[in-house]
């Protein structure tokens, strides 16, 4: 797991207090990427890739084995307000190959969220109308 | 007043933009790169949207995701900085089409100065001096028969151009073709535009340009001029000066006249710079800026004039707040660019994280940045890490006052432009003043490499 971002103003206690938990829950919900935001407060943790060495920050108690399942997470690749399809998609929906997710309205241009490949859905980030920046986490899917 | 302005740049110059925001009262909308999430002009706006990955086609002339969040957060007017899209035409005219107000001249003028060819054209009809020189060529032939013409050394310039790129010196016929092939190379690389012009070149001249401001009821000021000479190899500006020492009164009240009239002329809107080409009691147009450029600051400390605050104002339906009389000059400004470079290696960029960083402060002294210890330069952007900007009552004191501020200056983790800019300080022909853009080359060329 990776933590980026922390400002230069927490002190290392405050950190490990607020982190922890939630890279518990992170570890536990199987999720790859998990932002937040309070205030001055900004945290990012993302699951560092399988080849990677020494974790930044493991919250998981000794013993605790890894979640089976991998998990995806489907980024925002513009800027624009997120449009959920008709019916839209639910959370432990399962796909059978690469659909259309939502898609994301840019200038009155339909850009398609797609799932690129099957899976089932673990979680969805937003909700339908909700503004999106770049890179921003729309659905984890399992693979 | 606009209520809320998108800044579609990054690093010192959005922070400036920032600050003028706030001080107006306006509330402010960040633009960022993925790499640039931790950088201060994100942590200072109001609202921040990452419009793309660190390159810069990805996410600061990425036009879509720009307009996309200025739409979303609400955002009334648009202010582009310099470079990036400051002078794109069509992002201007998306930004009106969309309803809303782009910080600058209008799509028109932006795009008839941003054609260096055009512009030429348009200024000589005015009656502005400019350089003898060609119109478009396409081949080397035509370029050999135009500098037969007009006579030896001659320049190849891009009309696309700037920042030195897609320029070449031919000193003679038998230089022509290869000077042609990379110059138009090299245009068709960073601007995708490889037209070509050919124009007389003036050996060592000075670059002397005008800050002007015009609102939109046709009332056009200028705010003195700035002497630019001092110059890298690569054309581009490390050490700027208003006024402009050791210039003939007469000589000065003519820029300042031409550039009024230059801008009259074109109807100009918004600040804008005209840069002259000096060679004694000659002065020729070279080119007009339709943008806040990165050395406003000088100009604004000698005139006691926000700039930035002017332009916001103007776009914003304002009249001008004071008349040519109202503009008087107090004392002298110089600026340093503080660069992320090696002097020592041809300036060559450096990228990294910081360690220890401390600026000057003090009185007279001025540092615009957005850099802090621990911050991240990521190799996508230009080197500029800030700006330290002195005044003084004279230019000699001004001198010692930068002398000073660069003393107390630590960047630790890069190679910067500090030691070396203190060093040109202290160098007696610059302390002389009225150099000219072939000084710092030559310079360059006599001095013993320092070995840190």
């Amino acid at each position: 797991m990776i933590v980026t971002k922390i400002p230069d103003s927490m002190f290392d206690d405050t950190i490990s207090e607020r982190v922890r938990p939630l890279a518990q829950a992170f570890s536990e919900g199987g999720l790859t990427r998990l932002t937040l935001r309070d205030g001055d407060f900004e945290l990012e943790l993302r699951r560092a890739p399988a080849a990677s060495a020494q974790p930044a920050v493991d919250a998981r108690p000794a013993g605790e084995p890894t979640p089976a399942r991998p998990t995806d997470a489907v980024l925002a690749d513009v800027v624009g307000v997120v449009r959920f399809l008709r019916p839209p998609v639910t959370e432990g929906m399962g796909l059978e190959g690469d659909r259309e997710l939502a898609f994301v309205e840019t200038l009155g241009i339909r850009n398609p969220v797609r799932s690129r490949g099957a899976g089932r859905i673990a979680a969805i980030y937003v909700t339908d109308g909700q503004p999106v920046e770049y890179g921003q986490p729309l659905f984890a899917i399992e693979r | 007043m606009f209520r809320k302005v998108l800044i579609a740049n990054r690093g010192e110059i959005a922070l400036r933009i920032n600050r003028a925001c706030h001080e107006l009262g306006v509330s402010t909308v960040a633009i960022f790169s993925e790499a640039d999430r931790g950088s201060l002009h994100v942590r200072h706006a109001d609202e921040a949207f990452c419009v793309g990955a660190g390159p810069v086609a990805s996410s600061y002339l990425n036009i879509a995701n720009i307009i996309s969040t200025a739409l979303i957060c609400g955002a009334d007017a648009i202010h582009p900085g310099y470079g990036f899209l400051a002078e794109n035409a069509r992002f201007a005219e998306i930004a009106r089409d969309h309803g809303l107000t782009f910080i600058g001249p209008t799509p028109d003028v932006i795009s008839a100065m941003g054609d260096k060819a055009t512009a030429k054209r348009i200024m000589q009809a005015s009656g502005v001096p400019t350089t003898p020189g060609s119109g478009i060529i396409a081949t080397p032939d035509e370029a050999l028969a135009v500098a037969e013409e007009i006579g030896y050394p001659v320049l190849l310039k891009a009309t696309a151009g700037g920042g030195g790129k897609g320029m070449r010196a031919v000193e003679s016929p038998a230089e022509m073709a290869s000077a042609f092939a990379t110059a138009f190379a090299e245009a068709e690389a960073s601007f995708k535009d490889g037209r070509m012009y050919v124009e007389k070149l003036i050996r060592s001249p000075r670059h002397i340009e005008v800050q002007v401001l015009g609102d939109h009821y046709g009332d056009v000021v200028h705010l003195g001029e700035r002497d630019c000479s001092v110059q890298k190899p690569s054309h581009q500006k490390l050490i700027e000066e208003a006024p402009a020492p050791a210039l003939d009164p007469a000589v000065r009240d003519r820029l300042h006249e031409i550039a009024v009239t230059a801008a009259r002329a074109v109807k100009y809107t918004n600040a804008g710079t005209l840069e002259f080409l000096v060679d004694g009691p000659n002065v020729y147009f070279m080119e007009m800026n339709t943008r806040i450029q990165v050395e406003h600051p000088v100009t604004e400390m000698v005139y006691g004039v926000d700039l930035v605050k002017e332009q916001i104002r103007i776009a914003s339906g304002e009249r001008l707040g004071f008349t040519q009389a109202d503009l008087i000059p107090h004392g002298c400004a110089i600026e340093v660019r503080v660069n992320a470079e090696d002097p020592e290696n041809n300036f060559a960029p450096a990228a990294g994280t910081l360690g220890r960083v401390e600026f000057a402060g003090g009185p007279g002294v001025r540092v615009d940045t957005h850099v802090y210890a621990g911050a991240v330069v990521p190799p996508f952007y230009d080197s500029m890490l800030a700006k330290i900007i002195v005044t003084g009552r004279t230019r000699e004191s001004a001198i010692l006052r930068m002398e000073r501020a660069l003393s107390e200056t630590r960047i630790e983790g890069v190679k910067t432009t500090v030691e070396f800019c203190r060093e040109i300080l202290r160098d007696e022909e610059f302390q002389r003043a009225g150099l000219g853009v072939d000084w710092l080359p030559n310079y360059l060329r006599r001095r013993t490499p320092v070995h840190a």
